[in-house]
């Protein structure tokens, strides 16, 4: 395939920036005519996928839209209709698909999106936190001067800093950023496993239209685009999720659980998500964490599920399994190539250590941005039939222990040998440990798209 | 939503065929009968519990009355009766992605399939096609064919377990739980509601 | 044998509905509006004929047009499709439909053409057999299991994961003691019912979900139909 334009597409989409600070503003916008000229002012300041050949840039800037946004920025209603209707609909409505019910529901978001008022998603990433005052001001100075649109909220998300070094740890206290897709014509450090299986046990980029719109995908079509083509060429749907998580509960349950638990503590953390908290995968070394493995570029992601159907080194329910099964199902992982996204989330909250007290009323989580050519068949799926439910994995209606909205009876089951160190174990009573806040479906735009929307000449023919 | 029962879906669909070409499906459908390895894969699947594909020759539509009109038809007709867990487009992308070659030997013959591969198209041909259900029974509703597989898995071992551990010390009945207990450990999912919508 | 997988039989019946151009609701309608009112769970007329796994009813308007360059055609009358997945003889399913749940059908096949009715069961089986059309291929996952076999292992299954985690860590001799009550407790348990939405398994405690508030008063009972 011919090379992809990185200059048109958002930097976001093809590259995690690895920038400690992010700072999210959220706008509703005035009126179209002015909130057309303030995105055209914006213009020149996006960051696109371009090369950096000077090293990292001090700050990025990016820029999304939910539908509502596209709305009041007058889009014709040809291409409105056009995207797709999960897209159109918003997350709000789609709770019931998504098990954002009883504690994730609407009802409990912040305001800025249990009121749908959220137009544009503008999204500032730095090296120092005083640049995230300088840009937000300056963004701020340009926001005034073109009463386009008002800044409803603001959220700041960042990286830890731990033992004098930027730590990619969450709150739960696991190593995060592994594992997002290689694709086809995305220039990357490429590492076996990112891909898609092959049948010679080798690994391949996913094609470039699971990710980007305007590309064939891995079914060999070109995933559902609002029309014209030029719209939708080179963007990619995003999903924004603000996740509280309950550190407290966390920590009071593994502390519970791991002492009825031959393997210990770590073990048991491990065996939730399918790596250990430093980021040793369970499935090359499920007995202790290994530092070399996690600094091996060739082995931290590669392994596969094939010799684990079990799930004694792996359980079948852990995190990582539940949401990149690989070659778990069968069929080579054919059945999974389509159901891959690109996260680009991160924490938001101070960094709580181990040992220090922590509240779970306390302002921890992570926010949670995903990014696909198809919200329905790629985010929406996961989270339905893989993170909400089992069936997949032949485990019924067990959730994610992690992310699951858990009921009563919801538990996670941890397969086991006869090796006492590494029993079978149910971790039952499971309480909520992550809470949905809120959230949207955006559409991140090409450049091109960008001009044509700034200059309101987006023309569906 | 008559289609779905909790967790199973009822997908009824009525495709035309020209005369002189049903005896090759039939055919096909003796050798997917004889030869296991081609059911292999909609086994590997685990997504259905019964489906059925049953040949009307377009003069034995039955005829129950001599006052009831005879039917006068140029095709022949093959219908599809499948009961299946999970949502109509995960069940459809995932016979597009595995299957296409099975798909395509049973309904090539049937007028205008355009192929299971790509998917869209063959979507579009499948909801021409599909007509739905009205009634839909099932004995059990919150189970899907992996819930009653692993059900019966568990029955066996525990059926197992209780012989072989009658009459035993405490220390002998803990060994030989532990062995139960790991016979089981992959097939103790609950069973409950679906997840909702399509 | 086209219409068998294993011990469960696939029986596919098309029954000619009546046409009549002056009834002020016509036959399929009344089909229609009879099968929207028939319960789809255990009070379904089949989960009284409780060999059944699975059985659906469709009114078949027409064949379809799948358009150019294949030719436009129509059947002359609609037909009610009669799917079902059962265990055991069709002689004797057909008989029990006959017998256990003649309202039902009646009400349905009524409406058909050359429909006896159900007093006589060999007329009924009869006329059944003449609107019954070969399966040409059958698949059925699980076919050596029978309905009471299938919910009484999902009854199992449940109590036995819920026995897991209770008795987690527990001692050898408790363990043992606990194991017999278990194995009693289930052998007494009612059969379940074929086409009730349950769980299945006995009644568990709840605790209180969040943990950083649990106490010992909030502890509720849950019941099994939940």
């Amino acid at each position: 395939m011919s090379k992809l334009d990185a200059t048109d597409i958002q930097g976001i989409v093809l590259r995690g920036y690895n920038l400690p600070f992010a700072r999210y503003l959220f706008l509703e916008i005035a009126d179209a005519q002015r909130g057309r000229e303030f995105i055209g002012k914006l213009l020149y300041r996006i960051t696109t996928g371009e090369h950096w050949d000077e090293g990292k840039p001090e700050w990025t800037l990016n820029i999304a839209f939910t539908h509502k946004g596209l709305v009041n920025l007058n889009l014709p209603d040809a291409s409105l209709l056009s995207f797709p209707v999960e897209f159109l609909q918003g997350m709000k409505a789609r709770g019931e698909i998504l098990s954002d019910t009883g504690e994730n529901a609407p009802e409990k978001w912040d305001s800025i999106w249990r009121e749908g008022r959220v137009d544009i998603w503008l999204a500032v990433n730095s090296k120092a936190k005083t640049t995230l005052d300088t840009l937000g001001a300056e963004l701020q100075r340009v926001v005034d001067e073109t009463g386009g649109a008002k800044v409803v909220g603001v959220q700041d998300a960042g990286s830890f800093w731990i033992d004098g070094a930027w730590s990619s740890k969450e709150h739960f206290g696991y190593t995060d950023g592994f594992g997002n897709p290689d694709y086809l014509g995305v220039e990357r450090d490429t590492q076996p496993g990112q891909g898609k299986l092959l049948a010679d046990g080798g690994w391949a980029p996913l094609a470039t239209g699971e990710l980007l719109l305007g590309y064939a995908d891995e079914a060999g079509e070109l995933p559902v685009a609002p029309i014209p083509h030029l719209l939708a060429s080179n963007g990619t749907f995003m999903v924004y999720r603000k996740l509280h998580q309950n550190v407290a509960t966390f920590r009071r349950y593994l502390e519970e659980k791991g002492k009825l638990y031959a393997g210990g503590k770590e073990k048991l953390a491990s065996k939730f998500l399918g790596r250990w908290r430093d980021g040793t995968p369970v499935e090359l070394s499920p007995d202790a964490p290994n530092a070399e493995i996690v600094k091996d570029k060739l082995r931290n992601v590669n392994f596969t599920f094939g010799n684990d159907s079990d799930g004694t080194r792996c359980p079948i329910g852990a995190h990582l399994r539940r949401t990149n099964p690989r070659d778990a199902f069968g069929f080579n992982g054919r059945l999974v190539n389509r159901r891959r996204i690109t996260r680009r989330g991160l924490p938001y909250g101070p960094y709580v250590p181990e040992d220090q007290p922590v509240e779970d009323s306390g302002e921890h989580g992570i926010i949670f941005m995903a990014l696909n050519a198809s919200l329905f068949r790629q985010f929406e799926f996961v989270q339905q039939q893989w993170v909400g439910y089992g069936n997949d994995a032949r485990l019924g209606n067990d959730k994610d222990l992690l992310l699951g909205n858990h009921e009563a009876r919801d538990k996670h089951m941890i397969q086991g040998t006869e090796d006492p160190m590494n029993p079978p174990f149910v971790c039952g009573g499971l309480p909520k440990f992550v809470e949905l806040r809120g959230g949207n479906y955006f559409f991140l735009p090409s450049m091109t798209a960008l001009r044509m929307i700034a200059a309101g000449t987006v023309d569906p023919r | 939503m008559s289609n779905i029962n909790h967790k199973t879906y009822a997908m009824n669909a009525i495709t035309p065929m020209k005369s002189w070409k049903t005896w090759i499906v039939r055919a096909f459908f003796l050798i997917l009968g004889a030869v296991k390895p081609l059911q292999k894969d909609l086994v590997q699947l685990s997504f259905i519990h019964f489906a059925r594909w049953v040949i009307i020759k377009r003069s034995k539509f039955p005829h129950a009355d001599s006052q009831q009109p005879e039917e006068k038809l140029k095709y022949d007709y093959l219908l599809f009766f499948s009961n299946f867990n999970g949502t109509w487009n995960q069940y459809i992308d995932a016979f597009s992605a595995v299957l296409s070659t099975g798909l395509n030997l049973i309904w090539h013959w049937s007028e205008k399939f355009p192929g299971s591969v790509p998917v869209t198209p063959f979507k579009q041909y499948i909801a021409r096609c599909q007509f739905d259900t009205d009634y839909y029974y099932t004995a059990y509703p919150y189970a899907t064919t992996n819930d009653v597989k692993a059900a019966h898995r568990v029955q066996d071992a525990l059926d197992a377990f209780e012989k072989e551990s009658a009459r035993k010390t405490a220390e002998e009945f803990a060994r030989s739980y532990r062995k139960f207990v790991l016979a089981v450990q992959c097939d103790l999912g609950q069973t409950g509601k679906a997840p909702v919508g399509t | 044998m086209a219409n068998q997988s294993g011990d469960v039989y696939g029986l596919t019946i098309l029954s000619p509905i009546l046409q009549d151009l002056t009834a002020e609701t016509s036959h399929n309608c009344a089909i229609r509006m009879k099968l929207a009112s028939m319960p789809g769970d255990e009070s379904s007329p089949f989960a009284k004929v409780s060999s059944t796994h699975m059985a659906r009813l469709v009114v078949m308007d027409d064949v379809v047009y799948v358009g150019m360059p294949s030719c436009e055609e129509h059947l002359k009358s609609q037909y009610l499709v009669f799917e079902t997945n059962f265990d055991g003889e069709l002689d004797e399913y057909l008989t029990r439909m006959a017998r256990e749940i003649p309202a039902d059908v009646d009400a349905l096949w009524q409406h058909c053409w050359g429909y006896p009715g159900t007093k006589d069961v060999a007329a009924f089986i009869a006329y059944m057999k003449k609107c019954q059309i070969t399966t040409t291929f059958y698949f059925a996952d699980v076919n050596n299991h029978t309905v009471q076999e299938t919910l009484t292992a999902l009854q199992t299954q449940a109590a036995v994961a819920e026995f897991i985690e209770r008795n987690q860590g527990k001692a050898a001799a408790e363990l043992q003691i606990a194991f017999a009550h278990f194995l009693e407790k289930l052998r007494k348990a009612p059969p379940p019912v074929p086409g009730r939405p349950e769980k299945g398994g006995p009644p568990r405690i709840e605790t209180n979900m969040k943990w950083a508030t649990r106490n010992a008063a909030n502890t509720k009972q849950v019941t099994p139909n939940e």
